[in-house]
C-alpha cells in the first residue's frame, strides 16, 4: 500500500526529468526571478540601512531563499484535478484501491523532490555566488527550515486540492485558480515579506494560512525567527496543516456524493 | 487587405459564437473578470506597499511608477484578447485539434487566435487606461493633442511585441508535446518590464531591451508620456520592435505549422 | 481526370527514445536519442473522380498518416501528391476550400452552441454564399433528418446525431472530395447504416469522390468499389473489392449443428484425408468446417453427413471480408513481398 504511493513519487519524479526543456526553463526562470527581485529590492532600500526591519542582506537571502522553498512547494495539482474532473477521468482513478487524493498528493511531493533536488540545490549554490547571500551556520537551524518547508509543501498542496476540487461544483474553476495562485505569491510572502505590510493588514494575515507557506520558513532561515518564536512559527505550521484537513474531506465527501448521483 | 477584410468578417463570426457560448456560462464570465481584476490590484498593492517604505524607485516616484503599470495593462488586455494561447499545447497538439485547424481555408494562426479570443481581458485594459489617467493628472502632466495618437500607435507596437513572443511560444509546441515550462517563464519575466528599467543590471537589462523585449510593453512606451523620463529614440522604438518581433513570431509559426505531426496515429 | 494522384510517398517522424530507469532520465537530461520512424512508406496510387475507395489496414499501418498528408495537414518526407490538382500541404488554404474532412474521433463543431451556429460559421470560413448555404443546408437537413436537431448544442447529441452533423458541416461548401478517417467507429448498425446510404447517394448524385478510412469491413462491402489495404506502411492490396474476395476468399466455411455433444478430435477425424480443411468448434454441439477452394464443399459434406453422428442443421458460408483480411494480415501476402522487394530497388 505505502510502497504503491512511494511509486507515485517516483514515477513523477522520473516524469519530471524526462521533460528537459521543462527543467533547463525551471533554472532560468528561478535565476531571473531572484536576479530581478533582487536588483527591485536594492532600488526599493536606495539608500536605507534597513526596511521593515530588514537588512539589505537579510532581506537578499531572504528573497533567495523564498524562491527556492517555493520550488520545492509549488505544484501545478489544481489544474490537475479539475482537469481530470472535468475530462471524467477522476471516476476511474476513484475506483482505484488508492486515496485520489493521496495520490495527487505524492504526484506532487515527486515534482517538489526533484525540484529540490535538481534546482534548488544547485540553484543555491549558483546564487550564493552571484548575490550576497548569507547562509545561517547553525545545523539547527537548517534541519527546522527543511521541516518547516515540508509543512509549506502540505499546505500549499492542500490550498491546491481545495481549488482542484472546486471543479466537482462550479463548471469552471479557472478563475478560482488563478486567484488562488495570485494569492499565493503575493500573501505568503515570497514576493512581499510580511513585515512591509501595514500593520492592520499584517493582524489579518495572521489569520490566513498564506504566511505559514513561505514567510514563516523564510524568517526562520534568515534568523528573523530566533528561540521560542521559531517553535511558534513551526506550530502555526502544524495548526494550518490540521485545520486545512477539515474542508478537504468535507468538500471529498460531498464530490463523491454528486458522483454517484450524478454519474460523473 | 481583402484577406484582411475576411479575417475580419471571420472576427465578427467568432465574437458572436463566443458571446452564444458565454452567455450559458455567465457565472465564469464574472469570474474571470473578478480574478483578472484581483489580479492587478494585487501588481498595485505590491506598489503601495513599496513606496510606503520608500520615496522612490531608482529615481522614479510612486505615481510614475503606478502610471507605467497603468500603460503595461492597457496592451496586456488587448493582447489577452485575442492571443490567449495558454493552452495552445495541450488543446491543438496534445488533442489534435491543429487536425481541423489545417482542414479549413482560413490561416491556421488566425482561426487558433479567433477560437480563443477572450473579451473578458479588455476590462483590464480599460483598467489601465483608467489608472494612467489618474496618475497623469496627479503627476501634473501636460496634455497634448498628439497624446492620444501616439498612445494607440504605442499600444499597437507593445501588443505585437507580445503576439509575436508568444506566438514564436507557442511554435514550440509543434516540434515537443512535452510540456516546456516557457510560457510561466515568459510570463514571470513580461512583469518586469512594468517597471523602470534603470534599476536592473547591465544583463536584465539587455534581456528585456533587446531578447525578450518586455520592457517595450511597459516602461519605455509610457516613459513618452513622462516629462522627466522621456526616451524619444526607446519610445519610439517600440512600433518598430512590434513589427520585427512580430513577423518573426510569424515566420517560426508558418516554420512549425510544417513540422505538425499530428495527434495519435 | 485524377481526383488523388500519389506518387512515392514517405512520412518519416523522429520518435524520442527513453532510456530506462533513473540513471537513463538523467542522461537524457543531458542528452536525447532519437530513432526515426517511417510510417508510410514510398506508396503510390490514382483515384479517378467519382470513385469511392476503401482505404483499410491494422491500427499503426499508416492510414491515418496518409489522409492527413492528403487533406494537407502533415507535410510528407518525400514524394508527390496531387489532390484536385493542388499540392495538399504547399497551397493549404485554397486547397481545403475543395474538399471536406470528417475525423470520426474528433469533431469539427463548437460543443456549447446550436449546431445550426457552427454551420453558420463554417459558411463564412468557406465562403459560401448566403443562398447556396441555405439550398444546400436545407437538401442535406432533409437527407440526413436533422430538422428538430439543429437549435441544439452539440454536447446534448447523441454520437450518432452528431456524426450526422459533421457530415453536413463537412458538405457545407461542395467539395468534390470527401476524406472520412473512421466514419462509423462507436455507432450502432442503425446509423451505419443511414450514413452508408447517404454517402453513396451522395457520390450517385454529385459524383464526390470519397475515401474512407475504416475498421468497418461491412463500410466496404457496402459503399466501396475499390479496396486499399495498407500493412507497415506499404500498399499490400489496391484494386476491385471481388478480386480480393476470388484471390484471397479461397474457401468456404460449413457450419455443422450436431444433435449430441463433439469433441474437435472426433469431427476432425471425420474428414481425414482432405488436405487443408480446418476445423474450430463454436460450442458443444456446433463445428465449423473451413473448406479450401480446391476441394470439392459436397465431397467433405457428404463425408459428414454419412458418418455416425446425427447433424441437426447445416449452413454454408461464402467467406467474408473480415476473414479474408485476417487471413491476409495473418500470412502476409506475396504481393506485399514483391512490393518491398521493389522500395529496395526503387
Amino acid at each position: 500500500m505505502a510502497s504503491a504511493y512511494l511509486d507515485f513519487i517516483r514515477i513523477r519524479f522520473l516524469t519530471m526529468l524526462a521533460y528537459r526543456v521543462n527543467y533547463y526553463s525551471g533554472i532560468v526562470i528561478y535565476a531571473i526571478n531572484i536576479g530581478a527581485y533582487y536588483f527591485m529590492w536594492k532600488a526599493i532600500y536606495g539608500s536605507a540601512e534597513t526596511l521593515g526591519g530588514f537588512t539589505v542582506a537579510q532581506m537578499t537571502t531572504y528573497i533567495a531563499v523564498s524562491w527556492m522553498a517555493r520550488a520545492f512547494y509549488f505544484n501545478n495539482l489544481d489544474r490537475e484535478i479539475s482537469n481530470e474532473i472535468r475530462d471524467g477521468s477522476v471516476a476511474v482513478q476513484m475506483t482505484r484501491p488508492i486515496s485520489y487524493l493521496m495520490v495527487k498528493m505524492m504526484q506532487g511531493l515527486g515534482e517538489g523532490v526533484f525540484r529540490l533536488l535538481l534546482l534548488m540545490v544547485p540553484g543555491m549554490i549558483v546564487v550564493t555566488f552571484m548575490f550576497p547571500v548569507s547562509l545561517p551556520t547553525d545545523p539547527v537551524r537548517w534541519v527546522i527550515f527543511f521541516v518547516m518547508i515540508w509543512f509549506s509543501f502540505l499546505i500549499n498542496t492542500q490550498l491546491n486540492l481545495m481549488t482542484g476540487l472546486f471543479a466537482f461544483f462550479v463548471e469552471n474553476n479557472e478563475g478560482l485558480m488563478r486567484m488562488k495562485r495570485v494569492l499565493i505569491d503575493l500573501l505568503s510572502g515570497v514576493i512581499l515579506p510580511m513585515a512591509f505590510f501595514p500593520g492592520w493588514a499584517q493582524a489579518a494575515l495572521n489569520w490566513l494560512p498564506f504566511p505559514a507557506i513561505t514567510y514563516l520558513p523564510s524568517s526562520v532561515f534568515t534568523g528573523r525567527l530566533a528561540g521560542g518564536d521559531v517553535w511558534n512559527a513551526l506550530a502555526v505550521q502544524a495548526i494550518w496543516f490540521a485545520v486545512l484537513i477539515v474542508p478537504i474531506l468535507l468538500m471529498w465527501r460531498a464530490a463523491r456524493r454528486r458522483l454517484f448521483v450524478q454519474g460523473g | 487587405m481583402q484577406q484582411m477584410i475576411f479575417n475580419l468578417s471571420l472576427f465578427r463570426e467568432y465574437i458572436a459564437n463566443y458571446m452564444k457560448t458565454k452567455l450559458t456560462y455567465r457565472a465564469d464570465f464574472w469570474v474571470e473578470v473578478f480574478s483578472d481584476l484581483m489580479f492587478s490590484a494585487t501588481n498595485l498593492i505590491f506598489i503601495f506597499v513599496v513606496f510606503q517604505h520608500t520615496p522612490a524607485l531608482g529615481d522614479w516616484s510612486e505615481a510614475e511608477v503606478v502610471f507605467v503599470y497603468g500603460y503595461f495593462m492597457i496592451p496586456y488586455g488587448i493582447f489577452s484578447t485575442f492571443t490567449n494561447l495558454w493552452n495552445f499545447s495541450e488543446r491543438y497538439i496534445a488533442k489534435g485539434e491543429m487536425d481541423r485547424i489545417l482542414t479549413r481555408p482560413a490561416g491556421s494562426l488566425t482561426q487558433v487566435m479567433l477560437e480563443n479570443v477572450d473579451p473578458p481581458s479588455l476590462i483590464g485594459s480599460l483598467i489601465g487606461l483608467c489608472i494612467m489617467g489618474a496618475s497623469w493628472s496627479q503627476l501634473g502632466l501636460a496634455f497634448h493633442w498628439y497624446d492620444p495618437l501616439v498612445l494607440i500607435v504605442m499600444t499597437l507596437g507593445s501588443v505585437l511585441v507580445y503576439m509575436g513572443l508568444y506566438t514564436a511560444l507557442a511554435t514550440i509546441s509543434f516540434y515537443t508535446d512535452a510540456p516546456t515550462g516557457i510560457a510561466p517563464l515568459m510570463y514571470n519575466i513580461q512583469n518586469y518590464g512594468r517597471y523602470p528599467i534603470q534599476i536592473y543590471n547591465k544583463g536584465i537589462r539587455f534581456l528585456l531591451t533587446w531578447l525578450l523585449p518586455f520592457a517595450f510593453v511597459g516602461v519605455y512606451p509610457a516613459s513618452f508620456f513622462l516629462e522627466r523620463h522621456r526616451d524619444l529614440v526607446m519610445a519610439w522604438l517600440t512600433p518598430v520592435m512590434g513589427v520585427i518581433f512580430w513577423a518573426i513570431g510569424l515566420w517560426i509559426w508558418r516554420r512549425g505549422v510544417k513540422r505538425y505531426r499530428g495527434a495519435g496515429s | 481526370m485524377l481526383a488523388i494522384d500519389v506518387h512515392q510517398l514517405r512520412k518519416q517522424f523522429k520518435v524520442q527514445k527513453n532510456r530506462e530507469g533513473l540513471k537513463g532520465a538523467m542522461l537524457d537530461l543531458f542528452k536525447r536519442e532519437h530513432t526515426e520512424v517511417m510510417a508510410v512508406k514510398d506508396i503510390s496510387f490514382q483515384i479517378p473522380q467519382g470513385e469511392i475507395c476503401g482505404y483499410i489496414g491494422e491500427n499503426g499501418a499508416g492510414k491515418s498518416t496518409t489522409i492527413k498528408m492528403l487533406t494537407g495537414i502533415l507535410v510528407p518526407t518525400s514524394g508527390r501528391i496531387l489532390v484536385n490538382g493542388f499540392v495538399p500541404h504547399q497551397e493549404r488554404e485554397q486547397f481545403v476550400g475543395s474538399i471536406g474532412v470528417v475525423f470520426g474521433q474528433r469533431s469539427q463543431l463548437w460543443w456549447d452552441i446550436g449546431v445550426i451556429e457552427s454551420f453558420r460559421l463554417l459558411r463564412k470560413v468557406y465562403k459560401v454564399d448566403e443562398a447556396d448555404f441555405k439550398a444546400r443546408l436545407v437538401e442535406l437537413v432533409e437527407t440526413l433528418q436533422l430538422g428538430d436537431l439543429l437549435n441544439r448544442p452539440v454536447r446534448k447529441l447523441s454520437l450518432g446525431q452528431r456524426m450526422r452533423c459533421e457530415l453536413v458541416a463537412a458538405l457545407l461548401h461542395n467539395p468534390s472530395i470527401l476524406f472520412l478517417d473512421e466514419p462509423t467507429i462507436g455507432l450502432d448498425i442503425v446509423v451505419k447504416t443511414e450514413i452508408r446510404e447517404f454517402l453513396k447517394r451522395l457520390n450517385r448524385e454529385y459524383g464526390t469522390t470519397i475515401l474512407l478510412t475504416t475498421h468497418d469491413l461491412q463500410d466496404i462491402e457496402a459503399l466501396c468499389s475499390r479496396v486499399i489495404m495498407l500493412d507497415d506502411g506499404r500498399i499490400i492490396y489496391d484494386g476491385g473489392l471481388e478480386e480480393l474476395k476470388e484471390r484471397w476468399g479461397k474457401g468456404r466455411e460449413v457450419q455443422f449443428q450436431f444433435t449430441d455433444p463433439i469433441s474437435l478430435l472426433d469431427v476432425s477425424g471425420l474428414t481425414s484425408g482432405f488436405e487443408g480443411v480446418r476445423w474450430t468448434k463454436e460450442n458443444e454441439v456446433t463445428a465449423k468446417v473451413w473448406i479450401p477452394r480446391e476441394l470439392n464443399v459436397s465431397d467433405v459434406l457428404s463425408r459428414v453427413v454419412g458418418s455416425a453422428a446425427e447433424i441437426s442443421d447445416i449452413k454454408i458460408f461464402e467467406t467474408n471480408t473480415d476473414e479474408i483480411v485476417r487471413e491476409i494480415y495473418k500470412t502476409g501476402s506475396p504481393e506485399a513481398k514483391e512490393q518491398a522487394k521493389e522500395a529496395v530497388r526503387g
